[in-house]
């Protein structure tokens, strides 16, 4: 809300810059920020239109004496369909600034000399949607004389200056002008002082014919109403319509413009009825399923939820929120109904949103109003609308249901509230600071009964007690201190220690660190499902993109490598260590499973003036998370199974990778035409669950000297069919390899040439040791022996 | 010839050889042919028997002179010719020191993450746990345990995406407050925490927005906890993060589960107060939300207010790294472009 400086004046003296009271306000109380309207503007006047005739060259312009407040008139050419002989209208002058850098000069129009322009209130700064309808296609004309010369910027509010508050939800008794002349009146230690408006008392009388009801009482705490009778509707004074208007409210007739203007004085919405359009008594109620409210340009369809006020069988308005057309208040209405109610904030804030109306009132009832100056809103309304309306009779105030408001009294102790702000102020400052709230304070020793008037609902603790102390006393007082309690021992758990020390074995693999989004298209999770989850959907998605919680990194990394190489840059590795969702059927909570997972792709090494290029492949990444699963320091036995289960890994380079037997994650090629409909190249990836790699038992390592005793080397090299894999070849030589076989590996692998077809050739390196005696020939041949032997056997190799 | 000419003589071709050699076999063969057991000077003091037996002392020593003098002047030479050898090898192996290197590449960690460590570390010397929290999480620790109901304005303030009427994307890493508040055993000492970790708002994905965010969330609860101590150590933190010049200062806010509830504001890094495009010209950064914790809170995890305080701080590492690096888009970093990643390579 837009806090007029013109306006606050009326409760509490100003003395400082809009800037600096903005500034002021923003840090002891609400974020606020300055508005000064029409600065640009320069040259605008009041002209007074003596004589008016056609353009001798054009239909539609018109040639005009103004008397503009000198010697002579001046002549103005104006294309506006309203312009007439006698109007009071805004004149930019020749040489004045209107918004937008538009700067009015004088100049011939078709031949005739135009000295300057006769002006809309969009010209002037006023949003075409804020001003009075009548004046949307022509100029704006003063509704009574004024006088010619004298500048206009007062009289239609052009250079208001304003402090706009962006109050938060709690803080709504300053959406209005009186509960923001208590805020910023207690910034400044000023109390602002209100007249209480009153009612030509002879024009009260009991109604008689209006009956009211509230059927939910529970969500109308309050409901009130004041006919006014015989009125005559027009338009409102200027100083009302300008305020309005720079609260971005249009006028609209004398009737509606009183109303809107207290709900921004007092912060109550008001609404009003024609009393002749009624069609019984005025009921708040539930709406049925079905029921139809009619605004003026569509029709809502209401629901069981919907609080309205109807009259009869028509529905009147969605209760708090919008009056429908049926009992609008226009310029024939002759007998009004004024309702002032307080509407459950939450019932408020529900149908606003289902019928998306959400506005200056339903706004207000959302966060709440003061309870305690609903009957006087209402007198203030009543007393307007007479005064801009001339009612012959007033109704006394007709009670559909009225709650008594009560001021909220607050227990607290001077020591624990200082305490709470790390301060030792006395009991005096904290009663004067109190005070200048407005809050009443009883001091019995060290007990603080604070008594907060209806306006500041919003009060209902201590701590809320200690927030308006410090607040006011100014946060930038208070001393920097640690908290002092025992020392405590902080750190990172041992699972995010151990997923810490992964990330950095992958970085320092020279993998670039990624973080991509949580929430996958249905396609992705359907690529990588290989931990078969059931999947876990958002409710309400924004988009199909991330609708579904991951059950793989592998989607993401994919995403990443697609991204970058659709840029040129070809050759990546990188990781992501984060969480995957696994839900069992029949659970609603996903499990979240800590992963770590990596893709490479295009060269590992490029080639350069002294180096080869060289390309990453299975065994490159493989080579990665070997390290990886190495730097886990588990007691297990890691394997690679080679699989084909996977629809979009390739199905003869991937394999599950094992610990203990268990499957713990995957490494793989791309399939080739998952590749192509991902537009990236050859590409490997991996991913581990880190949480099963956690759990695995920790290996015990206890030193052992470095063995004092040579070791003696084996070659062996075997020709052995095409589908033999390399690991079943090493598990058997270790099998027979005896105790003394210490380390196997393998040197060469060849296919083709000079061999038969469907068999290789595999040469492996063997490595004996004792560490505690020197080992002889015969011990290591007969082992090696052994080893030939079952290899021949089982794999029916040739040794070579 | 006199024996004693002779070895004169020798003497004078083997210095006069030594100094005309022109590799170092050549001296060597030099030393082995004069100097041997079959060379010139040995062959020469055979004749000693013809030499009276007063003189033999002093042939002796002269024959001892010759054979050092030689030597020495190979060994001169040969130092010459090892110096030569050396300044020729340098030469040989001299490179372009400018040609570009045989790369060693190191990965660069994600600047989020460097951010988010960088801040979990001050914690963690200060004490503080570091508890990451579920980002599926329930209705009840998400909103009802921080004070807001169902119904509560506040929770327009924050669209949540709920996988059922009791399930959601957590909103906010304050969700985890209401947990480890209970899980604590306060005769153990305090409760000092951070929670990092991934959120989740409806929102539209834009420059400023991202349906992905991540948050860190820190809480205290001890005896003696004040607004004074939650500056101290916001300070202490801004300090760290942005500079050991930066102050900071409090705007009171609102948040449903911390009472007093303040915004903080930086010093600007960039312009030191004097404001500028960074600050919006006003000196001042937003950079967090924080509060005393709302008594209301802590009676919900079973703590008493009138014994026990609260101090929570919820701070944005996304909003600290573009602050910090002048990242404009917010999107930048799901993005992942390895160029962007690369840049922050050892910034933390």
């Amino acid at each position: 809300m837009k806090i007029s400086i013109d306006w606050l004046k009326e409760y509490i003296p100003v003395t400082h810059t809009v800037e600096e009271m903005a500034d002021k306000i923003s840090l002891t109380g609400i974020e606020s920020g300055p508005v000064k309207l029409g600065e640009e503007l320069t040259g605008l006047v009041v002209g007074h239109i003596t004589s008016v005739t056609p353009h001798p060259d054009s239909d539609h312009l018109k040639v005009c004496q103004v008397d503009v407040g000198e010697d002579e008139d001046i002549q103005i050419v104006c294309g506006a369909p309203n312009v007439a002989k006698d109007q009071y209208v805004i004149v930019a002058k020749h040489g004045s600034h209107l918004p937008n850098g538009v700067r009015i000069k004088r100049g011939k129009l078709r031949g005739q000399e135009s000295n300057g322009m006769i002006c809309g209130l969009d010209e002037v700064g006023v949003p075409a949607q804020y001003m009075p309808k009548e004046f949307e296609n022509g100029i704006y004309v003063f509704d009574q004389p004024e006088t010619p010369g004298q500048e206009v910027y007062d009289l239609l509010g052009l250079k208001d200056q304003m402090i706009d508050i962006d109050i938060t939800p709690n803080r709504a008794d300053t959406l209005g002008m009186r509960g923001a002349a208590w805020e910023i009146g207690a910034t400044y230690d000023e109390k602002p002082s209100f007249k209480k408006p009153e009612l030509d008392d002879t024009k009260v009388k009991d109604s008689n014919n209006l009956s009211v009801k509230v059927e939910e009482k529970a969500l109308v705490p309050d409901y009130l109403v004041r006919e006014l009778k015989d009125i005559t509707v027009g338009k409102s004074p200027l100083w009302v319509q300008r305020r309005l208007w720079n609260q971005g409210i249009r006028p609209v007739n004398s009737v509606i413009d009183a109303a809107n203007y207290v709900m921004i004085e007092y912060g109550q919405p008001i609404q009003a009825y024609d009393l002749d359009k009624l069609a019984g008594e005025l009921t708040v109620k539930k709406a049925h399923d079905g029921d139809k409210l009619q605004l003026v340009d569509e029709d809502k369809v209401l629901n069981h939820n919907d609080l309205v006020v109807t009259s009869g069988d028509k529905i009147l308005g969605l209760a708090g929120i919008v009056n429908g057309k049926l009992a609008s208040v226009d310029e024939n209405t002759k007998n009004v109904v004024l309702e002032a109610g307080v509407f459950d904030g939450a019932s408020v804030r529900k149908a606003a949103q289902r019928h998306d109306l959400r506005d200056d009132a339903s706004n207000r009832f959302e966060k709440g109003v003061d309870n305690g100056i609903v009957s006087e809103a209402l007198v203030r309304a009543t007393s307007l609308v007479d005064q801009f309306s001339t009612a012959k009779e007033i109704s006394k105030e007709i009670v559909g249901n009225y709650t008594k408001a009560e001021p909220t009294v607050i227990d607290g102790s001077i020591k624990h509230i200082n305490h709470l702000m790390g301060l030792n102020l006395s009991t005096d400052e904290i009663v004067k600071i109190l005070d200048r709230l407005g809050f009443e304070s009883e001091v019995t020793g060290d007990k603080l009964t604070v008594t907060v008037p209806t306006r500041r609902w919003d009060m209902a603790i201590e701590a809320d007690v200690v927030e308006e102390v410090n607040r006011i006393y100014g946060y930038e007082n208070l001393p920097n201190t640690l908290p002092a309690g025992m020392e405590t021992r902080g750190g990172y758990s041992k699972k995010r220690e151990f997923s810490n020390k992964l990330r950095d074995v992958l970085l320092g693999e020279g993998m670039d660190e990624v973080i991509n989004y949580s929430l996958l298209s249905k396609k992705e999770v359907d690529d990588f499902n290989t931990i078969h989850s059931e999947y876990t959907k958002l409710l309400h998605p924004m988009t199909e993109d991330h609708e579904y919680l991951r059950n793989s990194l592998i989607p993401g990394l994919v995403r990443n490598v697609a991204y970058n190489q659709a840029r040129n840059e070809n050759d990546l590795g990188i990781f992501e260590q984060a969480r995957i969702f696994n839900r069992e059927k029949g659970v609603a909570r996903p499990e979240e499973v800590e992963y770590i997972g990596g893709a490479v792709s295009g060269n590992v090494v490029n080639g350069s003036w002294n180096t080869k290029a060289q390309k990453t492949d299975f065994y490159y990444l493989k080579g990665i998370v070997d390290e990886l699963l190495s730097f886990t320091n588990a007691d297990a036995k890691f394997e690679y199974i080679a699989t084909s289960d996977y629809t979009n890994l390739h199905p003869g380079q991937t394999a599950k990778i094992l610990a203990n037997g268990q499957v713990v994650g995957l490494i793989g090629k791309l399939h080739p035409k998952y590749q192509k409909s991902q537009s990236v190249d050859d590409t490997f990836v991996f991913e581990l669950n880190i949480d099963a790699l956690f759990d695995l038992n920790p290996r015990n390592v206890q030193s052992q000297s470095a063995p004092k005793y040579p070791s003696i080397s084996r070659d062996l090299a075997i020709l052995v069919k095409s589908d033999v894999q390399n690991g079943e070849i090493i598990d058997d030589i270790y099998a027979n390899g005896g105790k003394y076989l210490n380390n196997v590996t393998i040197f060469d692998v060849y296919e083709g040439k000079n061999i038969k077809t469907n068999y290789k050739s595999l040469a492996y390196h063997l490595e004996f040791l004792n560490p505690n005696d020197t080992l002889t020939d015969e011990e290591v041949e007969k082992a090696f022996s052994l080893v030939k032997d079952s290899l021949v056997q089982k794999f029916n190799v040739e040794i070579r | 010839m006199s024996l004693d000419d002779k070895l004169k003589s020798l003497r004078e071709n083997g210095i006069d050889e030594a100094k005309r050699a022109e590799k170092l076999q050549e001296l060597n063969d030099l030393r082995v042919n004069l100097l041997g057991k079959k060379g010139p000077i040995t062959k020469a003091l055979r004749g000693m028997k013809d030499v009276p037996a007063e003189k033999r002392p002093e042939i002796g020593t002269l024959a001892n002179n010759v054979k050092n003098d030689i030597q020495a002047a190979i060994e001169e030479k040969m130092t010459e010719l090892n110096e030569k050898l050396v300044a020729h090898q340098l030469e040989e192996e001299k490179i372009d020191v400018t040609l570009p290197a045989t790369k060693q590449v190191q990965g660069t960690k994600h600047i989020l993450n460097q951010t988010i460590e960088d801040i979990e570390q001050f914690f963690i010397g200060l004490g503080y746990e570091v508890a990451p929290g579920y980002e599926v999480e329930e209705d009840h620790y998400n909103f009802e345990r921080l004070n807001i109901p169902k119904d509560h304005p506040a929770r327009d303030m924050q669209d949540t995406f709920y996988l059922s009427d009791e399930l959601l994307m957590r909103t906010q890493t304050s969700a985890q407050e209401g947990r480890d508040m209970e899980a604590h055993d306060f005769s153990k000492g305090p409760l000092k925490m951070i929670s990092p970790g991934v959120v989740y708002r409806r929102d539209d994905d834009d420059a400023t927005h991202s349906h992905q965010f991540h948050q860190i969330e820190g809480l205290v609860v001890d005896k003696n906890i004040s607004m004074a101590d939650l500056k101290g150590t916001l300070e202490a933190l801004c300090r760290h993060v942005f500079g050991d010049e930066r102050e900071i200062r409090f705007r009171p806010s609102y948040f449903p589960f911390t009472e007093p509830s303040v915004e903080v504001d930086v010093s600007c890094f960039n312009c030191g107060g004097k404001g500028c495009r960074i600050c919006k010209y006003t000196g001042w950064i937003e950079v967090l939300g924080a509060g005393l914790t709302h008594p209301n809170v802590l009676k919900m995890s079973g703590i008493d207010p009138n014994e026990y305080s609260g101090m929570a701080f919820g701070l944005g590492p996304e909003r600290f790294a573009m602050l910090k690096y002048g990242i404009n888009d917010i999107r930048d970093f799901y993005l992942n472009d390895v160029r962007f990643l690369e840049q922050f390579k050892g910034v933390n």
